[in-house]
C-alpha cells in the first residue's frame, strides 16, 4: 500500500514537473544592447496544458466526492470541508478560471463563431457538473463551484426570506443567463466573466469595484446564504431546470418522512418543499380558467418579450466596442475624452482597419443585435409564463422534500432529520 | 436528532472573543483600506502639480542643474509615496483577510459547538396566498421590465443600423472620389501652368473677379504641391537618400564602372578631415558634409568639380550647448545625421542636439540647442527642408517629437509630441497626390504629419524594436522595416491600412527603396532581396560577401548599392537580378552616396570621393 502512495506521489510530482517544460516561451525574449532587462509580466501567465488535463480529473473527483457524500453519506461536514478544497484549489490555485459558471459563455461562442476554437478541458468544465447534476441534484453547487462554495463558508447567520420573493427573484438568474448568451453569441463580451464577484478575491487582485461588489455579496451572503446563487448565478438557472430531472437527489429523510417539521426551517436556501394539504387546493374551475389562460398567453409573452427586446436592441447593441466605437467616430464625441484623443480612436487608426469596414461591421453586429433581441426577449417571455403557469399548478405533497431545481444539495437539512436509515423497517 | 460526538469540548467563550476581536480589527482595516484606496485614487505620481510646475520652468531653463535635481528628488518622493501607500493598501488586504478567516473559523467553531436546534413554527404559510403573491410580483415584475425596456428603446431610438449603413456608403463614396480627385488635381496643374505662362493683358486683369483670384489661388498652391520636391531639388541633391530622403536620384549617365586602386574614373579624392557617418549633399557645385568628435564639431564644403575644401565652419559656442558631449557607440558617433541644403543655407544638427545653418559660404546664420537627446547610441536622425521650415525628427527616451524650425531664424514654427520610443530613422517628405505629408518611424509606429501644420495625420502600429532604416514610398505605399520586427507595406489613403507584412529578411542599419512595381531592401548581413511591391512576395534574393549599411539608391532604372568594404552593386530595377557592374573603392563605406549628372560622390571612412567619365 506505501509503496503505491510512493508511486503515486511520485507520479503526481513528475506529472507537475511538465508543467516547466511546456511553459517554456515560445518566442525568446529579445536582449537589449542597452541593458534594459523585460520587467515581469503581471498577470498570470496561460496554464499548461498538462494542469488543465489534471484540473478536469480534480474536477470529475471532486463531483464524484461531493456527490458521494451528499448521496450515500449524507454529511454535511464532508460537504463543508468538500467547500474548503473547492475555495483552495478551483478559487486560489486556479485563480477561479476557467470556471464552469463562465464556460457556458466560451460554449456560447464556439456555436456561433466557428473561428473560435474552444478548449476540451472548457467543455469538460461546462459539461461534468451538468451531468453529474442530471445524476445527482446540484452536488456542483454544493462542493465544487468556487463561487457558491465562498459564499457559502460566509453564510454564518443566515435568515429566510418570503417563499414568494424567493419566486420571484429566481427569475433573475434566467434574464442574466440570456443577456450571456446574447453578448457571448455576438462576440461582445463575456459579462459573467467581467462581472465576477468574487475572482478577485481568487487572485488577490482586482479593481476596487470589484472588491467592493465582491465584498457586499458576501456580507449579505452572512444573512442571506448566498446571493449570488440565487438570484443571479446563470449557469445555475441551467443547473436547476437540469436537476429537475436528476435521478437520484438528495432527500431530507433518509427513509420515511415523519412530518416532525424538525427540518421545516433548516434550509437557508429556502429549497424545502413543505407538505401541501388538501384544504389548500384552489377551487378547480378558477384554476383550470387560469392554467388555459396563461397557457395560451405565453405565446403572446413571447411575442410581447421578443418585440420589448428587439426594441431594445440599440441599447443593448452599444455595450459591443466596435458599435460604440463606430457610433463614438460618426458622432465625433471621442469617447468624451476633452482633452486628448480617446485610445480606443487611436487603437482604431492604428490597427489599419478603414472606417468603411468599421461601421459594416457595426451595422452587421446591430442587426445581430436585433435578432438577437428577439430570441432573447422571447426566451424571457418564456421564463415569465412558464414560472406562472407552474405558480398556477396545485401539488399535493405529504412529505417534506427538497425543491429538485433550487436545492443545491448542501445537506444541511439532513442533519435536522431524527429519523435514521435503520427506521426504514419501522 | 443526530448528536455530535465532540472530540474535545470547545471553548465557546474564547471563540466568541476571538470573533468579536477579529471583527473589530477587519473593521478598522476595511475602513483604512477604503480611505488609502481614495487617497491613492486622487494621486498621480508622475502629473503632479508641482512637477509640472518645475518641469516647465525647466523647459524655459534646460540648463538649470540644481532645478533638474530638484525635479527628480520630488518626482522619487512621490513614486515613493505612491508605492507605499500600494504597499499598504497590499498588506492591508492581505491582513484583512487574515481577519476574515480568523473570525469565519471563530464563528464555525461557535455554530459547531451549538446543539442543532430547530424551531417547529407554526406559520402554517398558505400556499394559494405564496403563489398569489408570487404570481402577482412576477406580473408586475415583467411588465415593469417591459414598459421601462421600450420607454428606454423609444428614448434612445437613433437607428443606429441605419446610421451605420449610410455611414459605410458614405465612406465608401469619399473613398471613389479619391481617384477623380488626383484627376483634377492633375488638371489643375495644367491649368496653373497655362494661368503661369499666359500673358494676360491689362484689360483682361481688370475683368478677373475676385472669385478666380481665389481660384488661381488655390491652383497656385496645388500647383506648388505637386512640385514638391521642386524641380531644383531634383536637380540636385540636398539630402540624405536625396530630395524628399526617399533614395531616388534624378540625375543621369551615372557611370557603372571605376576603380579606386587604378583611380581609374576616380575624378578627385579628398581627405576629409573630421570624422563622421552622416553622408553627402549637394547643391549646384557645392558638396556637403559635416564631422564631429567629442571635442569638435565641423561643417565642411567642397568644390563639387575640383575636390577643394571651400570652407570650414565650426559649430561652437552655441547657446544651451552642453560642456561635455553625450556618451555615444563608436558606430554612432556624434555627426550621423547627414546636412541639408535649400540652396541658400546649409543645416546640420549633432549629437548634443546643437542645430546651426550657414550661408552658402559658411558664415553662420543661426545655431541653437535643442536639448541634449537621451539617446544611448546617439542621436542619428537627418534634416530635411520644406519650403521654408527645417524639419527635425527629434524622438529621444524623454520626449520624442518632430518640430519644423524657421530656416531664416531657427523658431520654431511648430512642434507635435510624439508617443513613440527612440528612432534612429530619418524622415521622409513625399507628396501623395493631394498634400505633402511627413513620414516618420519610429517603435511602435509609423506616422504622417502635415508639413505645412505638422498635425498628425494618421499613425499605425506595426512595428517595434530600436528601429534604424527610414521608410520609403512609391505609387501610394509606404515601406518601413526593422530587425526581429518585420517588413510592412502601407497602403495610404483616408485611413491607411496594412497592405502585406513579410518577415524572412529584415534590416536593421539600410533603409529600403521602392520603384512602382518592386521594393528592394539591404541587410546589413549582405542578402539584398527584392519584393513584388503590391503583394509582398519575393522575387528575388542575392547574399553578397559583406554586409550593408549603406542604403539603395534608385537611378533611373539602377540601383546602387554600396557595401561596407566598399564595392558598389549596380543592378538593374527589376523583377529579376542582373548585375550591371561591381566597381570597387577600396575603402571601406556606411555612407549612402550622393549623385550628380555623370557623378557619384562616396564618402568613404577617410576620403571623399567623386567619380565620372
Amino acid at each position: 500500500m506505501k509503496k503505491s502512495l510512493s508511486i503515486i506521489f511520485l507520479l503526481i510530482i513528475f506529472s507537475i514537473q511538465i508543467y516547466n517544460v511546456i511553459a517554456i516561451q515560445r518566442f525568446p525574449k529579445p536582449e537589449f544592447e542597452s541593458g534594459h532587462t523585460q520587467p515581469p509580466t503581471l498577470t498570470p501567465s496561460p496554464r499548461a496544458q498538462a494542469l488543465d488535463i489534471l484540473d478536469v480529473f480534480v474536477l470529475a473527483a471532486a463531483l464524484s466526492i461531493v456527490s458521494w457524500l451528499v448521496i450515500k453519506k449524507r454529511s454535511r461536514k464532508g460537504v463543508f470541508w468538500m467547500s474548503v478544497f473547492a475555495v483552495l484549489y478551483f478559487g486560489i490555485f486556479r485563480e477561479g478560471c476557467v470556471c464552469s459558471v463562465g464556460s457556458l459563455q466560451n460554449v456560447t461562442l464556439a456555436l456561433f463563431n466557428p473561428e473560435y476554437s474552444i478548449p476540451l478541458t472548457v467543455i469538460a468544465f461546462f459539461i461534468l457538473p451538468l451531468v453529474y447534476t442530471l445524476f445527482f441534484g446540484r452536488t456542483f453547487c454544493a462542493g465544487v463551484c468556487p463561487l457558491g462554495t465562498l459564499q457559502d463558508i460566509f453564510a454564518l447567520r443566515p435568515m429566510s426570506i418570503k417563499s414568494w420573493l424567493e419566486k420571484v427573484l429566481g427569475v433573475i438568474p434566467f434574464i442574466y443567463l440570456g443577456l450571456a448568451v446574447l453578448y457571448a453569441a455576438t462576440g461582445t463580451d463575456f459579462i459573467v466573466c467581467r462581472y465576477d464577484p468574487f475572482v478577485g478575491f481568487f487572485r488577490f487582485e482586482g479593481t476596487f469595484m470589484m472588491f467592493i461588489i465582491g465584498g457586499l455579496l458576501l456580507l449579505i451572503g452572512v444573512f442571506i446564504a448566498r446571493p449570488y446563487c440565487r438570484f443571479l448565478c446563470p449557469y445555475g438557472a441551467l443547473l436547476n431546470l437540469v436537476s429537475r430531472f436528476s435521478r437520484k437527489h438528495i432527500t431530507i429523510t433518509p427513509a420515511e418522512c415523519i412530518n416532525c417539521k424538525l427540518c421545516e426551517d433548516s434550509c437557508p436556501f429556502e429549497a424545502i418543499n413543505k407538505p401541501v394539504v388538501l384544504k389548500d387546493k384552489e377551487e378547480k374551475p378558477i384554476a383550470s380558467r387560469r392554467f388555459i389562460f396563461i397557457s395560451v398567453i405565453i405565446p403572446l409573452l413571447v411575442l410581447i418579450g421578443g418585440f420589448t427586446a428587439s426594441q431594445f436592441h440599440e441599447n443593448l447593441a452599444i455595450v459591443n466596442p466596435k458599435v460604440r466605437l463606430a457610433k463614438e467616430l460618426i458622432n465625433n464625441t471621442n469617447y468624451g475624452e476633452p482633452n486628448e484623443e480617446a485610445f480606443e480612436i487611436t487603437a482604431f487608426k492604428s490597427a489599419g482597419q478603414s472606417k468603411e469596414e468599421l461601421y459594416k461591421e457595426a451595422a452587421e453586429i446591430t442587426n445581430q443585435f436585433y435578432i438577437g433581441g428577439w430570441i432573447l426577449g422571447g426566451f424571457l417571455g418564456l421564463v415569465f409564463g412558464f414560472t406562472l403557469l407552474s405558480l398556477s399548478v396545485f401539488r399535493y405533497r405529504e412529505d417534506y422534500t427538497p425543491n429538485k431545481g433550487t436545492c443545491i444539495s448542501c445537506a444541511r437539512c439532513v442533519d435536522y432529520c431524527p429519523v435514521l436509515p435503520e427506521d426504514r423497517s419501522l | 436528532m443526530k448528536n455530535n460526538k465532540k472530540l474535545f469540548k470547545i471553548n465557546t467563550k474564547l471563540w466568541n472573543g476571538i470573533a468579536i476581536t477579529s471583527a473589530i480589527f477587519s473593521f478598522i482595516l476595511c475602513i483604512l483600506i477604503i480611505a488609502n484606496f481614495l487617497q491613492i485614487n486622487r494621486l498621480d505620481p508622475i502629473n503632479t502639480e508641482i512637477i509640472n510646475n518645475l518641469v516647465e520652468r525647466l523647459s524655459q531653463n534646460p540648463n538649470d542643474e540644481a532645478l533638474r535635481l530638484e525635479i527628480r528628488e520630488i518626482d522619487l518622493l512621490a513614486r515613493k509615496a505612491y508605492f507605499t501607500n500600494q504597499w499598504q493598501i497590499r498588506t492591508g488586504g492581505y491582513l484583512l483577510l487574515i481577519g476574515v478567516i480568523i473570525f469565519i473559523i471563530a464563528i464555525q467553531m461557535i455554530n459547531s459547538a451549538k446543539n442543532i436546534s430547530p424551531e417547529i413554527g407554526e406559520k402554517d404559510e398558505n400556499n394559494l396566498f405564496l403563489q398569489k403573491t408570487a404570481r402577482k410580483w412576477i406580473s408586475i415584475g415583467g411588465a415593469g421590465i417591459v414598459v421601462i425596456a421600450l420607454l428606454f428603446a423609444f428614448l434612445t431610438h437613433n437607428k443606429l443600423g441605419e446610421t451605420f449603413t449610410n455611414a459605410a456608403i458614405a465612406e465608401n463614396k469619399l473613398n471613389n472620389e479619391d481617384v477623380p480627385e488626383e484627376t483634377n488635381t492633375a488638371q489643375a496643374q495644367t491649368e496653373a501652368a497655362i494661368v503661369e505662362t499666359t500673358e494676360i493683358d491689362a484689360t483682361e486683369k481688370e475683368e478677373i473677379t475676385e472669385t478666380e483670384t481665389i481660384e488661381k489661388e488655390k491652383e497656385v498652391i496645388q500647383s506648388t504641391i505637386a512640385d514638391y520636391p521642386t524641380t531644383e531639388m531634383k536637380a540636385n541633391f540636398p539630402s540624405f537618400r536625396g530630395a524628399g530622403g526617399n533614395g531616388v536620384a534624378y540625375q543621369k549617365n551615372i557611370p557603372t564602372n571605376w576603380n579606386g586602386a587604378t583611380n581609374e574614373n576616380i575624378l578627385w579624392k579628398a581627405a576629409i578631415p573630421l570624422h563622421g557617418y552622416n553622408s553627402p549633399v549637394i547643391w549646384g557645385n557645392k558638396l556637403f558634409i559635416s564631422g564631429a568628435n567629442a571635442t569638435s564639431k565641423q561643417v565642411f564644403c567642397y568644390g563639387r568639380n575640383t575636390g577643394k575644401l571651400l570652407w570650414t565652419a565650426n559649430v561652437d559656442n552655441v547657446t544651451g550647448s552642453p560642456a561635455t558631449a553625450p556618451a555615444v557607440t563608436n558606430d554612432t558617433g556624434h555627426s550621423a545625421p547627414t546636412v541639408t541644403t535649400d540652396g541658400k543655407k546649409v543645416f546640420a544638427i549633432f549629437s548634443t542636439g546643437d542645430i546651426i545653418a550657414l550661408d552658402m559660404t559658411g558664415k553662420r546664420v543661426w545655431a541653437k540647442n535643442l536639448g541634449v537627446p537621451q539617446n544611448h547610441y546617439g542621436y542619428s536622425s537627418s534634416l530635411y527642408v520644406y519650403e521654408d521650415k527645417l524639419i527635425v525628427q527629434y524622438d529621444h527616451r524623454s520626449a520624442s517629437k518632430v518640430m519644423a524650425l524657421s530656416v531664416n531664424s531657427g523658431d520654431v514654427v511648430w512642434s507635435t509630441n510624439r508617443k513613440g520610443k527612440i528612432s534612429w530613422a530619418s524622415p521622409i517628405i513625399v507628396n501623395t497626390g493631394n498634400r505633402v505629408e511627413i513620414l516618420l518611424v519610429t517603435d511602435p509606429f509609423v506616422a504622417s504629419y502635415d508639413a505645412n501644420t505638422g498635425a498628425e495625420l494618421w499613425r499605425l502600429d506595426c512595428l517595434y524594436g530600436e528601429v534604424g532604416p527610414s521608410l520609403t514610398y512609391a505609387d501610394g505605399i509606404v515601406f518601413a522595416t526593422n530587425e526581429y520586427a518585420s517588413l510592412v507595406a502601407i497602403k495610404l489613403g483616408e485611413t491607411p491600412v496594412k497592405l502585406w507584412e513579410q518577415f524572412d529578411y529584415l534590416s536593421d542599419v539600410p533603409s529600403p527603396v521602392a520603384t512602382d512595381k518592386y521594393l528592394f531592401l539591404a541587410t546589413s548581413y549582405g542578402v539584398v532581396i527584392c519584393h513584388d511591391a503590391k503583394t509582398g512576395a519575393v522575387l528575388w534574393e542575392k547574399e553578397f560577401d559583406n554586409g550593408f549599411y549603406s542604403s539603395p539608391i534608385l537611378v533611373e532604372d539602377k540601383i546602387y548599392l554600396i557595401d561596407v568594404q566598399g564595392i558598389m552593386h549596380i543592378f538593374k530595377a527589376d523583377k529579376e537580378y542582373v548585375s550591371l557592374g561591381e566597381p570597387k573603392l577600396g575603402e571601406k563605406v556606411v555612407s549612402t552616396p550622393a549623385f550628380a549628372n555623370g557623378r557619384v560622390y562616396i564618402r568613404a571612412d577617410k576620403n571623399l570621393y567623386c567619380i565620372g567619365k
